[in-house]
Parts: C-alpha cells; structure tokens; sequence
C-alpha cells in the first residue's frame, strides 16, 4: 500500500514540476518541448497504469505484488540497466559532435532511461517469464 | 512445461479469483500460468496442486528433452 501511496506522490511531483515548467515558458513551447511533454504524459499514464492494477488486486483481496510482478520487474530493470548503458554511450557519442548544454544531455538521459524501462516492462510482462 | 490448472479449476468449480486469493497471488499471475507463459516457483506449484487436490506432477507436466542425455 505504502509503494502504492509513493508511486502516486512521485506521479503528482512529477505533474507539478512540468505544469510549473509549463507556465514559466509562456506556454510558447518549441517542438521539442512538445515531445518531451508527450513523453512525460506517457510516463505518467504508465505509472497510474501501475498504481490502478495494484489498487484493483488489493480490492479484490489478491496481495499488491506476487512472486511474477516481482519477477517482471526485477527482469525488467535489469534488461533497462543494459540497455541504459548503451544509450548513455550513444548520448556521449552525440554531445561530442553536436554542443548542447550538459543538463540538457542529462536531462534527456534521464528521461531515456525511465522510457527504456518502461518499455522493456511493457515487453516482459506481454512475452511472459520462463525460467531456463 | 505444461499444465493442467485450468481443467482442474474446472473441475472444481474454481474462478481465477477464487484460485488467485487462496494461494496468495495475484489473478495475473494464474493467467500467466494458464497460458504458459510463467514457470511458478516450487512454493507455489506446491500450493496450486494442494489447492487443487492432487500432485505437482499431475497439475505440472514437465516435458523431458529426449536429445540430452
């Protein structure tokens, strides 16, 4: 219950800080700006997408998280970690040859990495676990 | 590995409900199980079989492969 609670502060924290980015850009908002906003919906939508599923087993009086949630998202992380590598790799790659403000390219890195992560869940949890 | 949950919850006039909440998993995860797409851990073999009345080798059915030795 508790994960669930933390899981929709950090949604709520998340929607604050983009509404107040939002406003203080003059709701004048390049293209770019666009996307990273469509990103940030997205990654908002999956994690109420988390907390509904995890409220509707505890309403039907199923345990939150099991032995295959749990499993999914320890393979998922672990897949992201890996792939999260190769993009940080790729992200220095692109700051040699393209200038652009570090927090930028942190900015973007961190954005990847929530992304790839709830990708690679999406992926894991529709092929399934087999262990061997 | 195969298996037979899903005619044995049959058998007992069993929903996925009833079956998820009495061996403490969420619904999810028998589906998974149905479909074949999770292996479950020896624990919960074992109380899906209690639950269901027989032996985890009547509800699991491990298919050997033929080629190894």
């Amino acid at each position: 219950m508790k994960k669930s609670y933390l899981l929709i502060f950090v949604a709520l924290a998340v929607v604050f800080t983009t509404g107040v980015w939002f406003f203080t850009t003059g709701f004048a908002v390049s293209q770019l700006g666009v996307i990273q906003f469509g990103v940030i919906g997205l990654l908002i939508v999956f994690a109420l997408f988390i907390v509904f599923s995890r409220f509707k087993s505890e309403w039907r009086g199923e345990p939150a998280e099991d032995e295959l949630s749990k499993k999914i998202m320890m393979k998922a992380s672990s897949v992201a970690y890996f792939i999260s590598i190769y993009f940080w790799l790729g992200l220095m790659y692109y700051s040699d040859r393209v200038p652009d403000e570090p927090r930028h390219l942190i900015g973007m890195g961190i954005f990847g990495m929530a992304v790839i992560l709830a990708v690679c869940w999406l992926v894991i949890r529709w092929r399934g676990i087999k262990n061997g | 590995m195969d298996n037979r949950i899903r005619e044995l919850r049959a058998r007992h006039n069993l929903t996925q409900d009833d079956l998820a909440r009495t061996v403490g998993v969420r619904r999810e995860t028998i589906v998974f199980l149905e479909k074949g797409k999770y292996n479950p851990s020896l624990k919960l073999a074992w109380d899906i079989a209690k639950v269901l009345g027989v032996t985890i080798e009547e509800v699991f059915i491990f298919e050997e492969n033929l080629d190894q030795p």
